[in-house]
């Protein structure tokens, strides 16, 4: 059974984020957004999962590289 | 029966697969009969809503008044971001000197986390609307049935 006081306090109450975690919530949006795009891609539903995955690795490397080189223009500039 | 009627009559279908998929996230490609998309977004975007939600606390994340065009974004999520938006009227912002204002109010990491969360649910909800329509204006409500067998004959 689901403890709904419990589900409500979850929802209420905002969590503390360091850096690392920060990044790493970076990978399960990344997911929903490569799940949904090629959903909408993809022509036979069983391809789904293996082109949803190659995305989200693809979009997840780009992401990082790009902060990556962000980081270092940032650090170099100041 | 009403939804079969709805469903033959294109001029009907599209719209209204387009209101549906924007009031529950997938449930215009239920209407049309694609359930196992619809079932995808359904829970893709329910889980990312909510996990944002989460993160942030529904009083700060869902704020029309301070974030009006994050909340543009949001509301495109439908039923959730107009559910999470309902249940933060009902709890009172604390004061800011209140020792509990931050057991509500999210800042700096989460708070950015938490609205962008919910605002790409909502970006990703106008893609799933868009290829809704696509897909009701070009498939016949009856394609789900399989191709039709006219002119076969039956293989003894």
């Amino acid at each position: 059974m689901i403890d709904l006081h419990l589900l409500a306090t979850i929802l209420i109450q905002p969590v503390t984020l360091g850096r690392w975690q920060q990044m790493l919530l970076l990978l399960p949006l990344c997911l929903a957004v490569s799940i949904v795009y090629k959903t909408t891609k993809c022509a036979n539903v069983r391809d789904i999962p293996v082109a949803a995955i190659v995305s989200w690795i693809t979009i997840v490397i780009g992401m990082y590289a790009v902060g990556g080189v962000l980081l270092l223009i940032y650090h170099w500039s100041v | 029966m009403k939804t079969t009627v709805l469903n033959n009559n294109p001029e009907l279908r599209v719209p209204l697969a387009g209101l549906l998929g924007w009031l529950l996230p997938g449930a215009g490609h239920l209407f049309i009969g694609e359930r196992t998309r619809g079932i995808i977004f359904m829970a893709t975007l329910a889980v990312t809503f909510w996990a944002g939600i989460a993160i942030g606390g529904v009083k700060n994340t869902i704020n029309p008044q301070e974030r009006q065009l994050w909340f543009l974004g949001q509301i495109c999520a439908g039923s959730h971001a107009l559910g999470a938006m309902l249940w933060s009227r009902q709890i009172d912002r604390p004061a800011d000197d209140d020792p509990n204002h931050t057991q509500i109010i999210a800042y700096g990491r989460a708070e950015e986390v938490s609205v962008v969360y919910t605002a790409i649910c909502g970006m990703l909800n106008v893609l799933i609307i868009l290829d809704v329509l696509v897909r009701a204006e070009r498939k016949p409500a009856t394609a789900e049935r399989g191709p039709p067998n006219r002119g076969r004959k039956a293989s003894t």
